[in-house]
């Protein structure tokens, strides 16, 4: 047990090192990733605040609480992006035959799938991310307690989970659909508008649907009113959500490790 | 001795949508599929004893890279067994890879953007291999295959060859007990041809790796394997060793005559004219019925000779005979 976590864990680091050194060879890419990213969140952070200046308080979140409930919900896919890229090309490995060499090493094939591509070009999207979310607990007045910064970790390792259940599963249907590129830009919008937003402002079918089907609300809408003390407007659930969080999030990234596997035998190969 | 892969009955099945043209034909394939199921491979077996250089050949489409892909615990055969030194790839994928080297000719598994080198590292730590052996091995491989000299260059400025070469290096690394061969020598030049093939006999001999050589190139096949299968429509056709199969299927030869002047009645005993043109006339015979020599004989007995060449049958001829006759199946 020991020995092989080891393994895993040397094997990783070789993988995360050669990704490094795979993304420095195009330097010119990197720059404009750094121009292109904070461009693309503050200008998202300035809409909110145009519509609630303009406008109203969205189902009574103002400009501050809006403010944390967007950083939080950047942070985590920034990290995901970081660490869990590679499941957003599952249907092009499928088409073309990328999973025959996972297969033919001994290791687990999903580790090999998620780590051997450290995407770290995606930590350009935590900046603006920390940035929006370290501004959002200034205005909105998050105290920051020892007990407030574990729940806040739980949360983020939990929305993170979810994150990577979501896209493992979509990219899952690769094995039967063999394509499904546009399910990846789909579930981006999707999260974007169910992390964004309250999810309180949506009618009661969706926030179910966020809730208890494909779990995004835990990601930030349910942990933001708890540690902002906003009335979440909408379902109620015993517990603090600081602590469903993480518990969703394995539940989840446990079912998609599942369907992984059982699409995995449905694998076709490609031809040649 | 054990056999390393022994194979009992293999099928793997395909189901395959008919399109039909058109529009209307894909919106009537969309809602009313016609589904129909295909054996890519068909009912396979064969066993492999430790040290054999096994040719697995075919045409295109014949099962080769299935079969190939079933063994190695890519694929999952509908039906049937396999046993990769005694464990089934099916059911402990992780055991039978450790002991397996695979070489895709038209894919890499090597980093396009980063030295040969890392690839290398990043290998060793996949397949825990402790230094001294790893440092061992590579030495080894460095020699045979002529590495040092791109060992630190980018795998993306590699020609062809080298990076054949690399692949094979990175197969190797783990010292696997068989190693897979899927066209090794696709594309390459003569010289690294020869490369690869002494690099095959080199370890074939001093390790007793068992190799199994998927190629077209059939003098890949006639220098290397002791031992050939071929597969055609999913089925193994013929299972033997080179020079059987060959006299099986062409026992013909063929005397090549060139005559001074041309001659109305050239019929002989034992052998028959199948070709000519102008003064060059093709016979052929059977080796059982008459010798080269008789025949020569006998024709300059009776014609005005100017030259004359033997041939003999190939591999080539042999193994397009058997895609001929079983291809109408």
């Amino acid at each position: 047990m020991v020995s092989s976590f080891k393994h895993y864990v040397s094997v990783a680091s070789c993988w995360a090192r050669l990704a490094i050194q795979r993304q420095l060879e195009y330097p010119l890419f990197l720059f404009s990733w750094l121009l292109m990213i904070p461009i693309q969140y503050f200008s998202g952070i300035w809409m909110l605040k145009i519509i609630v200046d303009r406008f109203q308080a969205l189902n009574g979140w103002d400009f501050p609480q809006l403010t944390f409930l967007y950083g939080l919900g950047l942070i985590s896919h920034g990290i995901f992006v970081v660490f869990f890229i590679n499941t957003w090309s599952m249907d092009h490995m499928v088409i073309n035959g990328g999973f025959d060499r996972l297969l033919l090493r001994p290791m687990n094939v999903f580790f090999q799938l998620v780590a051997s591509y450290v995407n770290f070009i995606g930590l350009i999207d935590c900046i603006p991310g920390v940035i929006i979310f370290l501004y959002g607990c200034e205005i909105a007045g998050f105290e920051w307690s020892l007990v407030n910064i574990g729940k806040l970790i739980l949360v983020l390792i939990g929305g993170i989970l979810i994150r990577a259940a979501l896209f493992t599963s979509l990219g899952t249907i690769a094995f039967w659909t063999k394509r499904n590129g546009s399910m990846v830009g789909f579930a981006l919008t999707m999260l974007e508008r169910a992390t964004m937003y309250p999810l309180s402002m949506y009618p009661f079918f969706l926030q179910a649907l966020f809730t208890f089907i494909i779990p995004i609300g835990f990601i930030s809408f349910y942990p933001a009113a708890e540690f902002l003390g906003t009335d979440n407007g909408g379902l109620e659930l015993p517990l603090s959500f600081a602590l469903w969080t993480p518990l969703v999030g394995i539940i989840c990234f446990l079912i998609a490790s599942g369907i992984f596997r059982f699409g995995m035998k449905n694998y076709e190969s490609a031809g040649s | 001795m054990d056999a390393v892969i022994e194979v009992n009955d293999l099928v793997k099945e395909y189901i395959i949508v008919k399109k039909e043209s058109g529009l209307r034909g894909s919106l009537k394939s969309l809602l009313f599929p016609k589904k129909t199921k295909f054996n890519g491979v068909n009912g396979i077996s064969f066993s492999i004893a430790p040290g054999e250089i096994v040719g697995y050949i075919g045409p295109n489409g014949a099962g080769k890279s299935t079969t190939i892909k079933m063994l190695t615990g890519i694929l999952h055969p509908t039906a049937g067994s396999i046993k990769v030194c005694g464990i089934s790839p099916q059911a402990d994928r992780k055991a039978v890879v450790r002991k397996l080297g695979v070489v895709f000719g038209q894919r890499t598994q090597l980093y396009w953007d980063l030295r040969l080198g890392e690839s290398f590292e990043l290998l060793r730590r996949i397949y825990q291999i402790n230094q001294a052996e790893y440092e061992q091995n590579l030495a080894i491989l460095t020699d045979v295959l002529k590495l040092q000299d791109f060992i630190n260059t980018p795998v993306r400025q590699l020609s062809l060859g080298q990076r054949m070469r690399g692949d094979i290096a990175a197969a190797m690394l783990h010292s696997p007990s068989v190693l897979f061969l899927d066209e090794p020598t696709i594309g390459l030049d003569a010289d690294a041809k020869l490369a690869i093939r002494n690099f095959i006999k080199e370890i074939n001999r001093t390790r007793g790796v068992t190799v199994i050589l998927t190629t077209h190139d059939l003098d890949d096949v006639e220098q290397l394997c002791s031992r050939i299968i071929v597969v055609n429509n999913g089925k193994i056709v013929e299972d033997g060793p080179i020079e059987s199969i060959i006299h099986k299927l062409t026992p013909h030869r063929m005397l090549v005559v060139e005559l001074q002047k041309p001659c109305a009645d050239l019929s002989t005993p034992n052998a028959i004219v199948i070709k000519q043109e102008g003064l060059k006339i093709w016979y052929q015979f059977e080796k059982e019925a008459i010798s080269a020599s008789e025949l020569i004989a006998a024709l300059s007995q009776k014609l005005p000779i100017q030259d004359i060449s033997v041939k003999e049958p190939n591999v080539e001829d042999a193994i397009r005979e058997v895609y001929k006759t079983t291809s109408s199946v």
